[in-house]
C-alpha cells in the first residue's frame, strides 16, 4: 500500500516494461498511427524527390547544352528530341545504352555556339575555322560551315545562329518548366499530407492521453480513503496534470517522429547509393564519427541534463522554505547566513547549466563541423569525378543536397532523449499510481438494498487507522430505526471515526458493523453510501451554483431542489441571492456564512432521503437567527429517520434519544441527558467542560 | 523593453560579453554567407574547363575550414551569449533573493509562497529566455537575413534575387500571424489545463463529500468534460500549428521553384552561370530560419517583458521596516514598557491590540494567557519589531524600540514562535541557527536544558542528522524543544515564548518549564499560553481577551478575582480530571 516516490527521480530513457504499458494504450488507435507512418513513408518520398528532379532539371536542361545528341530521322526517335532543320536530335542521357548512330554536340566557344559531330570534353586548345572547304556531306545539317579542330583531332559543324540556338534553349526551358510544376504538385502535396499526418497525429496522441486520464481519475475514485490520507492533495493533482502532458509529448513527438527519421536516413542513403554509389560510400566514411560522438555526448548530456534538474530543484525547495521561514530569519538576524547558503546553491545551479552548456555547445557544432567534413569530402572526392565525367554536376549537387537532409534528424537526437527521459520517469509515477488497489469493493455483495428501515450495529468493533494505535477499542452499540442518538466525548475520543465506520470509508480490523443486520462489508459500498448521508463538521462546497451544490446528482430536478431547501429553511436566504438557486459559489464558499453553508448540507443531506443521517455538528459560534434556524430544521431532519449526531449543543443532546459517551476509544456511559447528568461520572464532567457555558441557551442541569 | 531597464547595472556589467557575443556570432553568418559562393566558384570553374584537381583539394580544404570556423564561433557565441544570460539568470535570481531577505512581515502576509515561487521560477525562466535564445535570435535573423538578401542583391543577379525573395515576406507575416493567433489559443490552451487541475484539485480535495454522497460517477463525468474541453483546445491549436509549420516550408519550396524555373532559364540562355544559380539556392536555404524566427523572436521577447514586469513589481516594493535614527548601541538592557498601544495589522481592520499599558520589570516573567485571536502574538510580533509600532509605546530599557537596530533587539531576544520552522540542515545547525560560532558544547547543553538531548542522541546521526523530507522526521514536540534550544543558546537577556508548548504533554512541559527555570530566572521572560499550568508560576499573568488586557496580577490574584483566568482554570482542571481517568 505504500506510495511513495521521489519526485525527482529521472529515470531511464528506455525502459522495455513502461513502454510495453505505454503502447498498449495507443492499441486501440493503431489503424490512426498505421495512417500516420505510411503517410510519413510518402512525405519522406516527397521530400526526398525534390532535389532527385532539381537534379534531372540540371543534368539534362539547365547544364543540357552540351550533352552529346543521337541523331535520328524525323519520327524514328525513341523518345521525345529536339527537332532541327528536319531531323531529329535526342541527347545521348535521355537513351539507356550505346546506340549506333552519329552523335552531335552543342558546343560555346568565345560567345558563338558550334553543333559539331563527334563530342568534345576538353575545350582547351580548340580553334575554330570558317567554312574551309567542308562538304555538306561531312555533316547532316546545314548553314555556316565550320571545321573546329581539338587535340589533333578534327570535327566538322556549323556555326549556330540565333534562332537555331532558341530551338535548342526552348526545348530545356519547356521541359525546366515542367519540371517546376511537377515540384509544384509534390510541395502542394506534401502540404497537404503534412498537414493531415500532423493533425492525425496530434488527434491520436490527444485521444490516448484523454483516455490515460480518464482512467487514471476514475481508478483514483475508486481508492481508498486512506489513501487520500496519506497523499498530499497536490502530488495526486501533479500526476493527472503534469505527468500526462510528458507522456503527450513523448507519444506526439517522439514515437511516431523516430519512424519519419529512420525514413530519412534510410532513404537518404538509398537515394545515394543509387545515384552514385561509389560517392555514397566515400560520403558514409564520417557517419561512424557521427555515431560514436552521439554516443559519447549522450551519456554527458544526459548527466549535465540532470545535475541541471537537481539543482533546479534544489533552489526550489530553499527559495520555499526560506520564503515560508522569513519571520524566523529576521528573528534570527540570519539574513547573511541564509543569503551565503542560497548564493551557494544558486551558483551551484549556475555551474552546472554553464556544464550543461558547454556540453551542447560542443555537441551540436561538433555534429555541425562532421556535417561540413562530409561536405567537404563530398567536393573533393565528387568534384574529381565531375572532372574526369565519370559523374554529372546535377548529382553532386543532389548529394550536397541529401548530406544536410541525412545531418538533420541527428542534431535533434538530444532533445529526444531529454523527453525520452522524463516521460519514462513521468510514467513510472503514473502506472504507480494506478497500481494502488482500489476501494475493497463488491466482492461479496449479496444483499441489493433498497429499502433499509436503518438499524445499526456495532458489535465489538476495533479499529486502528495504523497499527496498533488503536481509536476504536471493542466499541458495541445498537441504534433503532428512527431514533436520534448522540455522541459526545472529549476531542480524539473516537467520535468521528465511527461516523467514517458506518458510510464504510475505512474497514475495522475486529468486530462486525451492521445494518439492518447485513454485515456492512456484504453490501456493495456504493449501495450503502446512497442510504446513508453525512453532515461533515466542515462543510465542503463545489465549484458551481447553489443549486448544484444542493442537488450533486444531475438527474434530480429543481422542483426538488427547492423543496429540500424550503424544508431546511434555506429557501428564504437563497431567494435574497441576485441570481436565486443560481448564484455561483464563489471560491468554495468563502462568501457565505458558517450558518447558511450548514443549512445548505442540511438540504445537500436530505435531498436522497436516507434512512441513515450521520450529522457532525458545527462548533464555531453562529448568529442567533440563522442558529433558531439551524435548530429548527434539524429538528425536522431528524424526523422518522436514524440520526446519529456528534452532538455539540446543548439543544441537541437534550432531544437525543439516547447519548453515548466516548471516552479514550471505547463506550463509557450511555443514557439520556438527564439520567446521565444524575450518575455524576464522566458526562457530567464533560457536560461542565463542552456545554456549561453556552449561555445563548438556556440550560437546567 | 522599458522593463528591462531595472536591470541596467547588469547589462552595463556584461555588455562586453554581449559584444563579443554577438561579434561571435556575426562571425559565424558571415561565414555561412561565405560558403554559397565556394560552391558557385567550384561549379563556375568546371562549367569554364577550369576546375583541376589542386584548386578542387584547395576548395574542399576551404569547405572544412569554413566548418573548423563555423565550429568555433558557434561553440563561442552560444558560451559567451548564452553564458551570459544565465549569469544574467543568476544575478537576478540573487537580486530577487536579496530583496526577499529585506521585506518585512507585512509583505508575506499579503503575498502567497506559491506566488512568489513562480516569480523565482517561471518569470527569471522567461527573462534569461529572452536575454538569451532572445538576442541570438533576433541578431541572427536580422543580420543574416539583411546580409544576405544584400549579397544577393549586389553580387547576383538582381531580377531574380527579386523574384525568389517573393515568398519570403508572405513567410515572414504568416510566421508573425499565426504565431500571435498561436499565443492567444495557448492561452486558451492553458485556462482549460487549470481549469481542469482545479477540478481535479476540488476532486481530491472533497473526496469524502464525493465518496459519501456517492458522487464519482458525477464527478467522473465532470471531469471527463474538462479533459474532453482541454483536449479539443489543444485540437484547435493543433489545426494552427500543424498548418503553419508545413506551409511555411510550402512557401520556402516555393522559393526554391522560382529560382529553378526562373533562374534555370536565365541558366539556359546565358544570363547566369551554373555557379551563381547554385548559390541562389544555398541563399535561400540561409534565409528561411531567419524567417520563420520572426513570430519566434517577438513572442520569446513579449513574454521575457512581460515577466521582467511581473518581478519589478515585486523589485519595487520597498521594506517597511528599516533601522532609521536609530542609536548606536549593542546591547539592550532594562525594562519593556509599553504605553498606550493599540496597533492594527492595515489601516481599516480592527485593532489587533487596544490600549495596552504594561511594564515588564528586567528580570521578571510574565505570563500571557488568552484564547486565539486575543492579541498574544501580535504582542510578540511588535515586541521583536516585526511591524512598526507608533514612536515612543514600546520602550526597552528607555529606548524607544524604532531607535534600536534590528540586528541587536533581535539578538537580545531569545523567541520560541508558536509554529517551529526548523530548516533543512542537520539538528545541530537548527540549533546553532542564530549564533555566529558556537561550540559543540554549548549546542549540547541548549538541547540539554531544552530536554531534546537524549532524543536526538537516538537518531542514527545523532546531532548530524538532517531534518526534513530527506531526513529525520521530527514530532510536533520534538520541533518544539529544538526551536527552545534555538532561543537559548543565544543567550538572550529577553525571552519570549509564545505558546510553544502546546505539542506536549503536561510531564513534558513540566519538565521543560523545571529545567528552563534557571535560565528565566536571569532573563526577562514572556511566556504565552493557552494552559494555566505553563504560567502560573510567572511573576505576573496578564489575561488578554480581544485585544485588551483583562485582567492582570498574580496567580492568586487572578484566581481570588474570579473572573475568565479562574474560569479558564476550573476548566482546565476538569481536562485533566477527564484525561487522567481510563
Amino acid at each position: 500500500m505504500e506510495y511513495n516516490i521521489d519526485e525527482e527521480k529521472i529515470g531511464k530513457v528506455y525502459d522495455p516494461k513502461l513502454m510495453g504499458r505505454l503502447l498498449g494504450y495507443v492499441k486501440p488507435y493503431r489503424a490512426y498511427i498505421l495512417t500516420c507512418i505510411l503517410l510519413l513513408l510518402i512525405i519522406t518520398f516527397l521530400d526526398l524527390a525534390t532535389p532527385y528532379f532539381t537534379k534531372v532539371a540540371i543534368d539534362n536542361y539547365i547544364n543540357g547544352l552540351n550533352t552529346p545528341m543521337y541523331l535520328f530521322k524525323e519520327g524514328e526517335s525513341p523518345v521525345e528530341g529536339i527537332g532541327f532543320q528536319g531531323k531529329v536530335l535526342v541527347r545521348t542521357n535521355q537513351i539507356h545504352g550505346k546506340l549506333d548512330k552519329p552523335v552531335y554536340q552543342i558546343i560555346g566557344l568565345n560567345g558563338e555556339y558550334y553543333l559539331i559531330k563527334g563530342t568534345l570534353q576538353n575545350y582547351e586548345g580548340t580553334s575554330v575555322s570558317d567554312d574551309m572547304g567542308i562538304t555538306p556531306a561531312l555533316t547532316d545539317f546545314s548553314g555556316r560551315y565550320v571545321l573546329i579542330r581539338s587535340g589533333g583531332a578534327e570535327y566538322p559543324g556549323i556555326r549556330l545562329s540565333d534562332e537555331d540556338l532558341r530551338v535548342f534553349r526552348n526545348y530545356d526551358i519547356r521541359h525546366v518548366f515542367m519540371i517546376s510544376i511537377l515540384l509544384l504538385i509534390i510541395i502542394l502535396l506534401s502540404f497537404l499530407l503534412n498537414y493531415i499526418q500532423v493533425y492525425l497525429l496530434q488527434y491520436t496522441g490527444q485521444r490516448i492521453i484523454f483516455n490515460m486520464r480518464k482512467e487514471l481519475f476514475t481508478h483514483i475514485q475508486n481508492l481508498p480513503i486512506s489513501f487520500f490520507d496519506r497523499n498530499p492533495v497536490g502530488r495526486i493533482v501533479t500526476r493527472v496534470t503534469n505527468d500526462m502532458e510528458t507522456l503527450n509529448e513523448m507519444y506526439t513527438s517522439v514515437l511516431v517522429n523516430l519512424f519519419k527519421d529512420v525514413f530519412i536516413f534510410i532513404g537518404c542513403i538509398a537515394v545515394m547509393l543509387s545515384l552514385d554509389a561509389r560517392l555514397a560510400l566515400i560520403s558514409f566514411a564520417v557517419l561512424p564519427l557521427v555515431f560514436a560522438s552521439t554516443f559519447i555526448f549522450r551519456n554527458k548530456v544526459r548527466s549535465a541534463y540532470r545535475e541541471v534538474r537537481l539543482r533546479l530543484a534544489r533552489i526550489n525547495a530553499t527559495l520555499q522554505e526560506d520564503i515560508s521561514g522569513m519571520k524566523i530569519i529576521h528573528i534570527f538576524n540570519r539574513q547573511k547566513r541564509q543569503y551565503e547558503n542560497f548564493n551557494n546553491i544558486n551558483l551551484d545551479y549556475y555551474r552546472a547549466n554553464m556544464r550543461q552548456l558547454t556540453i551542447f555547445s560542443i555537441f551540436r557544432p561538433t555534429i555541425d563541423l562532421l556535417y561540413y567534413l562530409t561536405l567537404s569530402i563530398v567536393i573533393w572526392y565528387g568534384g574529381g569525378n565531375l572532372i574526369q565525367g565519370s559523374i554529372q554536376f546535377g548529382v553532386l549537387y543532389a548529394f550536397i543536397n541529401y548530406i544536410s537532409t541525412l545531418f538533420q534528424p541527428i542534431s535533434d537526437m538530444a532533445e529526444k532523449f531529454d523527453i525520452m527521459q522524463s516521460s519514462m520517469a513521468s510514467s513510472e509515477r503514473i502506472f504507480m499510481l494506478l497500481d494502488q488497489p482500489e476501494e475493497p469493493g463488491d466482492v461479496h455483495t449479496v444483499k441489493a438494498l433498497d429499502r433499509i428501515s436503518g438499524k445499526i450495529e456495532f458489535k465489538n468493533v476495533w479499529f486502528a487507522y495504523n497499527g496498533e494505535n488503536w481509536v476504536l477499542k471493542d466499541v458495541s452499540f445498537t441504534v433503532n430505526p428512527g431514533e436520534t442518538v448522540a455522541f459526545v466525548g472529549h476531542t480524539g475520543a473516537g467520535k468521528s471515526s465511527i461516523m467514517s465506520l458506518i458510510d464504510r470509508l475505512y474497514d475495522i480490523q475486529r468486530g462486525e458493523i451492521l445494518i439492518d443486520g447485513v454485515n456492512i462489508k456484504n453490501i456493495n459500498t456504493k449501495m450503502l453510501r446512497r442510504h446513508i448521508s453525512i453532515v461533515p463538521q466542515d462543510v465542503f462546497l463545489f465549484t458551481g451554483n447553489i443549486k448544484e451544490n444542493i442537488r450533486l446528482n444531475k438527474d434530480v430536478d429543481e422542483e426538488k431542489v427547492k423543496r429540500a431547501a424550503r424544508y431546511v429553511n434555506l429557501d428564504g436566504f437563497i431567494q435574497k441571492l441576485p441570481r436565486g438557486y443560481d448564484e455561483p459559489v464563489m471560491e468554495r464558499g468563502s462568501t457565505l456564512s458558517q450558518g447558511q453553508r450548514q443549512l445548505i448540507s442540511f438540504a445537500r443531506a436530505i435531498i436522497t432521503d436516507p434512512e441513515i443521517l450521520i450529522l457532525d455538528e458545527a462548533t464555531s459560534n453562529i448568529d442567533t437567527e440563522t442558529e433558531a434556524l439551524i435548530q429548527d430544521a434539524l429538528r425536522k431532519i431528524t424526523q422518522d429517520r436514524t440520526t446519529i449526531i456528534v452532538a455539540h449543543r446543548l439543544s441537541t443532546i437534550q432531544h437525543a434519544d439516547k447519548i453515548f459517551v466516548l471516552h479514550k476509544g471505547k463506550i463509557r456511559e450511555s443514557g439520556k441527558h438527564q439520567e446521565l447528568l444524575k450518575k455524576g461520572g464522566l458526562y457530567y464532567r464533560l457536560y461542565l467542560l463542552q456545554y456549561s457555558d453556552r449561555n445563548n441557551e438556556a440550560v437546567s442541569p | 523593453m522599458r522593463e528591462f531597464l531595472t536591470l541596467k547595472d547588469l547589462f552595463i556589467k556584461y555588455r562586453w560579453r554581449y559584444a563579443v557575443g554577438i561579434f561571435w556570432l556575426i562571425c559565424v553568418d558571415s561565414v555561412q554567407i561565405i560558403l554559397p559562393r565556394f560552391l558557385g566558384y567550384i561549379t563556375d570553374s568546371f562549367q569554364s574547363g577550369g576546375l583541376t584537381e589542386r584548386s578542387l583539394l584547395i576548395n574542399a580544404f576551404y569547405v572544412l575550414l569554413t566548418g573548423i570556423l563555423i565550429f568555433v564561433f558557434r561553440y563561442l557565441w552560444r558560451m559567451y551569449i548564452i553564458g551570459t544570460a544565465r549569469r544574467f539568470e543568476y544575478s537576478l535570481r540573487d537580486k530577487y533573493y536579496k530583496h526577499l531577505l529585506e521585506l518585512s512581515s507585512n509583505f508575506y502576509n499579503t503575498h502567497k509562497t506559491g506566488d512568489l515561487m513562480a516569480h523565482a521560477t517561471n518569470d527569471i525562466n522567461a527573462v534569461t529566455m529572452a536575454l538569451g535564445q532572445g538576442v541570438v535570435m533576433l541578431t541572427d535573423s536580422l543580420f543574416l537575413s539583411i546580409v544576405t538578401v544584400a549579397v544577393m542583391f549586389i553580387y547576383l543577379n538582381k531580377t531574380l534575387t527579386l523574384m525568389s525573395l517573393i515568398p519570403l515576406p508572405a513567410m515572414a507575416v504568416t510566421a508573425s500571424i499565426f504565431s500571435r493567433k498561436i499565443h492567444h489559443r495557448y492561452k486558451l490552451v492553458q485556462d482549460s489545463f487549470s481549469n481542469m487541475s482545479d477540478i481535479v484539485q476540488e476532486n481530491i480535495s472533497g473526496m469524502r463529500i464525493i465518496k459519501s454522497f456517492v458522487q464519482e460517477d458525477n464527478e467522473i463525468f465532470k471531469f471527463i468534460e474538462a479533459n474532453k474541453d482541454y483536449m479539443n483546445k489543444n485540437m484547435s491549436m493543433v489545426r494552427l500549428w500543424g498548418f503553419m509549420a508545413p506551409f511555411i516550408q510550402t512557401l520556402s519550396g516555393l522559393g526554391f521553384i522560382i529560382i529553378l524555373w526562373y533562374g534555370g532559364t536565365l541558366v539556359i540562355n546565358g544570363l547566369l552561370s551554373l555557379g551563381d544559380f547554385v548559390s541562389f539556392n544555398m541563399y535561400l536555404g540561409l534565409l528561411i530560419w531567419p524567417m520563420m524566427a520572426i513570430g519566434w523572436v517577438i513572442n520569446i521577447m513579449q513574454r521575457g517583458a512581460a515577466s521582467m514586469q511581473r518581478l519589478n513589481e515585486i523589485f519595487h516594493i520597498k521594506p517597511d521596516i528599516y533601522d532609521r535614527k536609530v542609536i548606536d548601541m549593542d546591547m539592550i538592557d532594562g525594562d519593556i514598557e509599553i504605553r498606550d498601544l493599540t496597533f492594527s495589522y492595515r489601516p481599516g481592520l480592527d485593532p489587533a491590540l487596544k490600549n495596552i499599558d504594561l511594564t515588564i520589570k528586567k528580570g521578571e516573567t510574565l505570563g500571557i494567557i488568552g484564547k486565539t485571536g486575543s492579541g498574544k502574538t501580535s504582542l510578540c510580533n511588535l515586541l521583536l519589531h516585526m511591524y512598526n509600532v507608533p514612536d515612543n509605546t514600546i520602550t526597552i530599557g528607555g529606548v524607544d524600540i524604532n531607535r534600536i537596530l534590528l540586528a541587536v533587539l533581535r539578538k537580545n531576544i531569545g523567541f520560541v514562535p508558536q509554529e517551529n520552522v526548523l530548516f533543512s540542515m542537520s539538528i545541530k545547525d537548527n540549533i546553532a541557527f542564530g549564533v555566529e560560532d558556537c561550540s559543540d558544547e554549548d549546542i549540547i547543553e541548549a538541547a540539554r536544558i531544552a530536554h531534546i538531548h537524549e532524543e536526538i542522541l537516538e537518531f542514527p546521526d545523532g546531532y548530524n542528522a538532517m531534518v526534513g523530507e530527506r531526513g529525520v522526521t521530527l514530532s510536533g514536540g520534538q520541533r518544539q524543544r529544538v526551536s527552545i534550544a534555538r532561543a537559548i543558546i543565544k543567550k538572550p537577556g529577553y525571552l519570549i515564548f509564545d505558546d510553544c508548548l502546546s505539542a506536549v504533554d503536561t510531564q513534558t512541559e513540566y519538565d521543560v518549564l523545571t529545567s528552563l527555570k534557571d535560565i528565566i530566572k536571569d532573563c526577562t521572560t514572556i511566556i504565552i499560553s493557552q494552559r494555566i499550568s505553563t504560567v502560573q508560576n510567572a511573576d505576573r499573568i496578564m489575561v488578554l481577551d480581544n485585544g485588551m488586557i483583562a485582567e492582570y496580577g498574580t496567580h492568586e490574584e487572578l484566581m481570588k478575582l474570579g473572573g475568565l483566568y479562574y474560569s479558564t482554570y476550573q476548566k482546565q482542571q476538569l481536562e485533566k480530571q477527564l484525561n487522567e481517568m481510563d
